[in-house]
């Protein structure tokens, strides 16, 4: 009603305040600021030990804050799950904190939140991780509490109980959330129930009600060994004054032979098929696009990298900037490769209004399609790798990120020079290798299109795309029956 | 008064006086037209971090208008005179930097990270928004932005598990002429009246460099990032001074009880309290208090509810901070098979029993260690939100002196259990207090009575 006043008032607006601008200012803005060369990079420089039992030991020393932060990496992720025990290696990690043979889940608690600690163990999908954050002046009594965890933990039955109910209860929680459903439903579709990355880490309430406390116990004790883990330590410490007290906070951990598994094969993605499952009255659709693709040993890890900054793995990226920024259709859109032992999920998607999911799954299949066919652009490029140049000097700011560098060493076999070459192999991708991995590993001819959503109000704008069969889900990614 | 005399009590004991101090420090001067700028040197990383602050959230907005600061949020990346739409962002990627910027009922913050070899573009981009952003608007953009910020909103509130319960909080706990009564996101309809017209107005009143302050951090030279911030921000006019805001503090003086019916599976409560604005005599107090009823195993709440008696999967307590008025809210989620009203009768009992007899010192000392640790764990980063660059500016708005780390954290350690107990009677009142149950559709006889 009064849009064209607004835009006459704008229009009029915008003049006379150009004018101002051309009389006020005086400082040339009309070239941008350019960035000279990429700062140099001083790199973490690890120190290794190892301690008598086994236990590898990696050291950062980093003397800016008076705190010292632990991550061991064990080999014991759900990846090690037993067949039809999914939750297993999760649940196993959450009950080491809450009992050892000397002390129980109360004091543990109380000792480390005493002294403005934390601590945890969790399960990730290939490894273990148990964590320590402590002031340095605290670092004995932390470090007590930490090893006695990993290395005496006693598996109380109580705790089995409660955490296995606390469990269940969030399995049952995460049906509130769109994206939760999503994200497990893909890889069940795409990895099928037979393989481990096909399966919720956390389990299913099946899979937790059927497990015995026993089991828990003999997975730690088949896996937490020290000759299969190494413990990444980061802070304010130095190797000679450490390595003595972990001596003796590890001492009674004994190494023995680690069980090998033998993981399923990723399952070849087929024809493409689209998977709906329900969620009725959503105001917006939770599209994943993608399959198995790409295990962390790939040759071509650099190429893909600088491929996907562009495709979807920054906000100016294409799938971001058309379905955000060009048409409004979400409030973010991405598209990611995860790297794992085995070859991880490729996908791309978002949370799309409701009215708008047909066009935003086109709009996705659109911008697959022309990178598949075309790769990158000269400029784009250039404009990835000296993103990810540059990028390149945040890498190392915090504990944190220091701790997950060198854990990305361990888990998937990287040379301890991996870091030196980050930014040669970088700088060595090419637009023909950039063209091929696109071409190979972009294929959305193959891809599953997973929608959680109000399926009333989104199928029929669905079918009519002709994108491939559709099929009717539960929120476990589960076919329906028809 | 208060204040005085535990300071005093802190001198007093031989434990404390041993405390290192908490400093960051800083250079900081003021410019011609009014912008605050604060530099402060890491050489960690050869990386560095601008992050500006402008001093308007949505307490600011007007009726009908709401969700208004956060919109224009979103607009400040739309491009500007020199910058053309889309690359605000594709020149700082490319250059290896990231960006953000949040809007709170108080302010919007702003950052950008950056290797240190492109500290002048975020300078650059930010300073040619500040100054020059309307030449640039187009009613098209602000359409734009309107749909991504109403998928925010979807995906935030509207499609998130138990996402309207803050919603609802404050438009109880506030009244309707109070600046927190509405939403930082806002309501869908404001959302659509918004026009270009306001978006002109809202720039020049509030987005002037007399209503911002701005920190350079990270591996920088202060002389020389002197030089940049003044060439780059020196032309932009001020604008007029801002009236400081005053609403009547608000009194409740008798309970509110709701009930709300949500897309959830278990239902969950949430008492919330009006308290101390941030820094004020009993806000630190009342952190402590939260502590220690819900942080870690041994708290009081997650002990009887989650531990013991297993009848709710998690309990938070927290005193939210800001500067009109705070918040403290207790929030706990039923299992199944339980309801609200379970729930808040333990929470009552603990309330009172706090009120009744202060907690042992050794758990208001364990309180105050876990914020003794989290001060250097913020200590960490420089940019991003949270990092250092971003604190030198909060302290900034909220104290007036950006490195306040050091009194921050003094003001923790002054705490005793007395003060705790005191605190708990003083301001969780039964008859001050707004009550919510969010329960799954259909299932009010699961809501606290």
């Amino acid at each position: 009603m009064n849009g064209p006043a607004e835009i006459s008032i704008a229009l009029l607006l915008g003049l006379t305040m150009t004018q101002t601008d051309a009389a006020g200012q005086s400082l040339d803005r009309s070239a941008r600021p350019s960035p000279g060369p990429a700062p140099e990079v001083v790199l973490p420089a690890i120190q290794k030990a190892t301690l008598t039992n086994g236990l590898g030991v990696w050291l950062v020393e980093s003397h800016k804050l008076p705190q010292v932060a632990m991550n061991m990496v064990i080999g014991a992720g759900s990846d090690h799950d037993p067949a039809g025990s999914p939750g297993t290696a999760a649940l196993t990690a959450e009950v080491m904190e809450a009992g050892t043979t000397s002390q129980s889940a109360l004091q543990i608690a109380e000792r480390i939140e005493f002294i403005g600690a934390s601590m945890s163990v969790r399960a990730g999908i290939d490894a273990s991780f148990a964590t320590l954050n402590a002031l340095s002046k605290h670092l004995d009594e932390a470090l007590s509490v930490y090893a006695d965890v990993v290395t005496a933990p006693s598996f109380p039955a109580q705790e089995v109980e409660r955490l296995r109910s606390q469990r269940i209860t969030a399995l049952m929680q995460q049906k509130d959330r769109a994206a939760v459903i999503a994200n497990l439903a893909f890889n069940r579709i795409i990895y099928g129930p037979g393989h481990p990355y096909g399966s919720d880490p956390s389990g299913t309430e099946v899979s937790l009600k059927g497990m015995k406390r026993e089991d828990l116990a003999e997975f730690y004790r088949a896996l937490y060994r020290p000759n299969n883990a190494t413990l990444i330590v980061v802070g304010d410490v130095t190797l000679a004054s450490l390595v003595p007290r972990l001596e003796k906070a590890f001492s009674a951990w004994q190494k023995a032979g680690i069980p090998a598994i033998d993981l399923p094969a990723v399952p070849k993605p087929g024809k493409r098929k689209v998977y709906l499952i329900d969620k009725p009255g959503a105001p917006q659709s939770e599209i994943r696009i993608g399959y198995p693709a790409l295990a962390r040993s790939t040759p071509d890890y650099f190429p893909v990298v600088v491929m996907n900054r562009i495709l979807g793995g920054q906000f100016s990226s294409r799938i971001n900037m058309n379905l955000r920024e060009r048409r409004g259709f979400t409030y973010g859109a991405r598209s990611s490769f995860s790297f794992s032992r085995q070859p991880g999920p490729f996908f791309a998607g978002g949370g799309f209004f409701t009215a708008k999911t047909d066009s935003a799954l086109l709009e996705l299949m659109h911008e697959l399609g022309s990178m598949q066919r075309d790769g990158l652009t000269p400029d784009e490029l250039r404009f990835s790798k000296n993103g990810l140049t540059g990028s390149f000097a945040q890498t190392f700011e915090t504990a944190g990120q220091i701790a997950f560098a060198l854990q990305s060493l361990l888990l998937y076999g990287l040379p301890d020079d991996y870091y030196q070459n980050f930014l040669k192999n970088i700088e060595h991708v090419s637009l023909g290798e950039v063209k091929r991995v696109s071409e190979m590993y972009l294929d959305p001819a193959r891809m599953a299109v997973v929608v959680v959503g109000d399926v009333k109000a989104i199928r029929p704008g669905i079918e009519s795309l002709g994108l491939g069969d559709v099929v009717e889900c539960d929120s476990q990614g589960n076919p329906l029956s028809q | 008064m208060k204040r005085l005399l535990v300071m005093l009590l802190l001198g007093a004991a031989a434990a404390f006086a041993q405390e290192s101090r908490i400093t960051v420090p800083y250079t900081r001067f003021s410019m011609p037209n009014g912008l605050d700028v604060v530099l402060h040197e890491d050489h960690t990383t050869p990386t560095i971090t601008v992050n500006c602050w402008y001093h308007v959230g949505s307490s600011r907005e007007k009726p009908g208008r709401t969700g208004f600061a956060h919109l224009f949020e979103h607009l400040m990346f739309m491009g500007s005179p020199h910058v053309p739409e889309g690359m605000f962002d594709q020149w700082l990627e490319s250059a290896g930097g990231d960006n953000n910027a949040s809007t709170t009922e108080d302010r919007t913050n702003y950052y950008e990270d950056a290797p240190v070899n492109a500290l002048e573009l975020p300078l650059f981009l930010e300073s040619d928004r500040m100054g020059y952003l309307p030449q640039s608007m187009t009613p098209e953009k602000v359409d734009l932005q309107r749909s991504v910020v109403k998928n925010e909103r979807r995906q935030s509130y509207e499609n998130r598990p138990y996402g309207m319960a803050g919603i609802l909080l404050s438009e109880n706990l506030f009244p309707p002429e109070h600046p927190y009564h509405w939403p930082v996101i806002g309501s869908m309809e404001d959302l659509s009246a918004a026009t270009f017209q306001d978006v002109l107005e809202f720039f020049k009143k509030y987005y002037n460099p007399n209503n911002a302050s701005l920190v350079v951090a990270g591996d920088i030279d202060p002389v020389k990032a002197r030089i940049q911030v003044e060439k780059w921000f020196g032309e932009i006019p001020p604008g007029d001074p801002l009236p400081l805001q005053s609403p009547a503090p608000v009194n409740i003086t008798q309970e509110k009880r709701l009930v709300y019916e949500d897309k959830v599976q278990l239902p969950r409560l949430y008492m919330a309290w009006v308290t101390p604005v941030r820094f004020a005599p009993g806000d630190a107090e009342l952190d402590l208090l939260a502590s220690v009823l819900s942080s870690g195993k041994t708290s009081r709440l997650y002990k009887r509810l989650v531990y013991d008696m297993q009848i709710a999967q998690d309990v938070t307590a927290e005193q939210g901070s800001n500067h009109l008025a705070s918040t403290f809210m207790i929030v706990a989620t039923a299992r199944a098979g339980h309801t609200l009203r379970e729930l808040e009768s333990v929470i009552q009992e603990e309330i009172d029993r706090i009120k009744a007899q202060p907690p042992a010192s050794r758990e208001v000392q364990r309180a105050v260690n876990q914020y003794e640790a989290s001060f250097y764990r913020r200590l960490e980063r420089v940019g991003g939100f949270g990092g250092k660059a971003d604190q030198l500016n909060s302290y900034l708005f909220y104290t007036g002196n950006p490195d306040y780390f050091n009194e921050d954290l003094a003001r923790y350690r002054a705490v005793d259990a007395n003060d705790v107990g005191t605190v708990a009677s003083t301001y969780l009142r039964d008859n001050g207090r707004v009550v919510l149950s969010v329960v799954p559709v259909g299932k009010k006889e699961l809501s606290a009575k």
